[in-house]
């Protein structure tokens, strides 16, 4: 067991030389690479947190957006709804007065036409009444009554006898019109009656199978009747003006 | 029979003696230089690792890792040093199994060599790291008296450094010679198996006490500003 300090010195400058060798071309080219690569996956790493971050912004955004969005779409429907609401009230308020138009309209036209059906009615039953009363009167109408309106006749004659003397003036004829010759009693009676309210008047009878029952007396231009037509025509006179009140009463 | 490879010249050139040590030294330092450049060669951040360059960068961050564990201050210097020792007795070892091989760490010349380069290595990365001043201060640590202890026990690390590397290697090498005059067919694979695993326990042996005593030297260097915070805090 010996040292040769040559060998000792050659082998100290021999590692100090594979230092220099080794630190040369293993260690700096591992140990930089190693650092080259950490840094790559550094800046990797920054940018993925980067990318991360731009993303998690996004996402934040995307979401903003969409809170926003889903507001503004429930105020949309929100809106929608009250319009809808309002408008079904308006829609309903125009329905219920169109309703309500419609409804006082159709009572106006059942009171017009239930007025209307009256009237007629009423025109019907009085034309009836005076139809019936007519041919009632007709069928009735004899001797009996033929002498009721003769007498009838005479004491109105006796009542009118200045509105004849005005009306007939001058002349001094006279006509009796009935529907069958009458009796000779009741010509004296005309006779007499014609005789005190308009002396000197000459009577003339006459028969018309189309007459009314009843008496027709004309003196010159003026002309009087006593007849059942003439009755019933006044009766329908009264029955129109009894309508024609009750209408302007209604009105 | 040579005890040590010192003993076998190889050629001289111009009076000066060139021995197997030295022979072999080179053909350690060639493997590990040519491995490392063609591993190396095309070594670019966008060309991904092979599996050679991977192995590469495995070793290098192992010992790396293991310097970073002993040393409060990991330094590139110190990876530089200590991971050329062992990788240097560790191949030197590990071509045990090679027949006619000369480890040249089984010469004590070479131990010697580089438990001198510890010896001088300490120093200089201490004063790197202190400064001169504070690692002289280091030798009279807590009092004058224990200069010359310190100093010894500098000396006698490195020698112990040295015995120790030389010993292991050399005395696997003397064994495995005895046993294959004993019995030449059995013996020597089992002492050669058991040399590769000393060759390399002992590399990392030397490796790791050259990194304590490096690390020893530069630590201090981090306490010091502690203990003067702390003196003026009180």
């Amino acid at each position: 067991m010996s040292i040769d300090w040559i060998t000792v010195a050659a082998q100290l400058v021999n590692f100090l030389v594979l230092v220099w060798l080794l630190k040369r071309f293993l260690y700096r080219p591992i140990l930089d690479g190693i650092d080259a690569r950490e840094r790559e996956i550094s800046d990797r790493m920054a940018e993925a947190a980067q990318i991360r971050e731009a993303a998690e912004t996004a996402a934040a955004e995307h979401h903003a957006e969409t809170q926003r969005l889903k507001a503004a779409r429930d105020g949309a429907l929100e809106q929608a709804r009250a319009e809808a609401a309002a408008e079904r009230d308006e829609m309903l308020s125009q329905a219920r007065a169109r309703l309500n138009r419609e409804q006082e309209s159709r009572a106006t036209e059942r009171a017009q036409e239930a007025r209307q059906y009256t009237e007629k009615l009423h025109q019907k039953g009085a034309a009836a009444l005076v139809s019936l009363t007519r041919k009632a009167l007709n069928d009735l109408s004899g001797e009996t009554l033929e002498d009721r309106i003769v007498a009838r006749a005479i004491s109105r004659l006796g009542a009118m006898t200045d509105d004849l003397k005005a009306a007939v003036g001058d002349s001094r004829a006279a006509v009796v019109t009935t529907r069958t010759p009458l009796p000779d009693n009741l010509r004296t009676q005309i006779d007499t009656a014609i005789a005190d309210a308009l002396p000197g008047t000459n009577v003339r009878y006459a028969t018309d199978p189309d007459q009314s029952p009843g008496l027709s007396l004309r003196l010159g231009g003026a002309q009087l009747g006593w007849t059942v037509d003439g009755y019933v025509d006044g009766l329908q006179e009264i029955l129109s003006d009894a309508e024609q009140k009750r209408r302007s009463d209604a009105a | 029979m040579e005890m040590t490879p010192d003993e076998i010249t190889v050629f001289t050139v111009g009076g000066f003696t060139v021995n197997a040590t030295i022979v072999f030294t080179w053909i350690v330092m060639a493997i590990l230089t040519l491995t490392s450049i063609l591993i190396t060669r095309n070594l670019r951040p966008d060309v991904p690792p092979n599996r050679w360059r991977t192995t590469l960068e495995a070793v290098v961050l192992t010992i790396q890792g293991q310097i970073n564990e002993i040393s409060a201050r990991p330094d590139r210097r110190v990876l530089y040093f200590a991971g050329t020792l062992f990788l240097f007795i560790f191949v030197s070892n590990l071509l045990a199994i090679v027949p006619g091989w000369h480890a040249p760490t089984g010469s004590l010349s070479t131990t010697a060599a580089l438990a001198l380069a510890v010896l001088v290595a300490v120093p200089l990365f201490g004063i790197a790291s202190r400064g001169i001043g504070g690692y002289l201060r280091s030798y009279i640590e807590p009092n004058i008296i224990m200069l010359p202890f310190n100093i010894i026990g500098e000396f006698s690390r490195g020698v112990s450094l040295a015995i120790r590397l030389y010993g292991n290697v050399m005395s696997g090498a003397v064994i495995a010679a005895i046993l294959l005059g004993v019995a030449p067919f059995f013996f020597p694979v089992i002492m050669d198996a058991l040399g590769l695993l000393t060759g390399v326990i002992q590399a990392y042996i030397f490796a790791i006490l050259a990194t304590v005593y490096i690390s020893s030297a530069t630590e201090v260097a981090e306490t010091e500003p502690k203990a003067a915070v702390t003196k003026d805090q009180t």
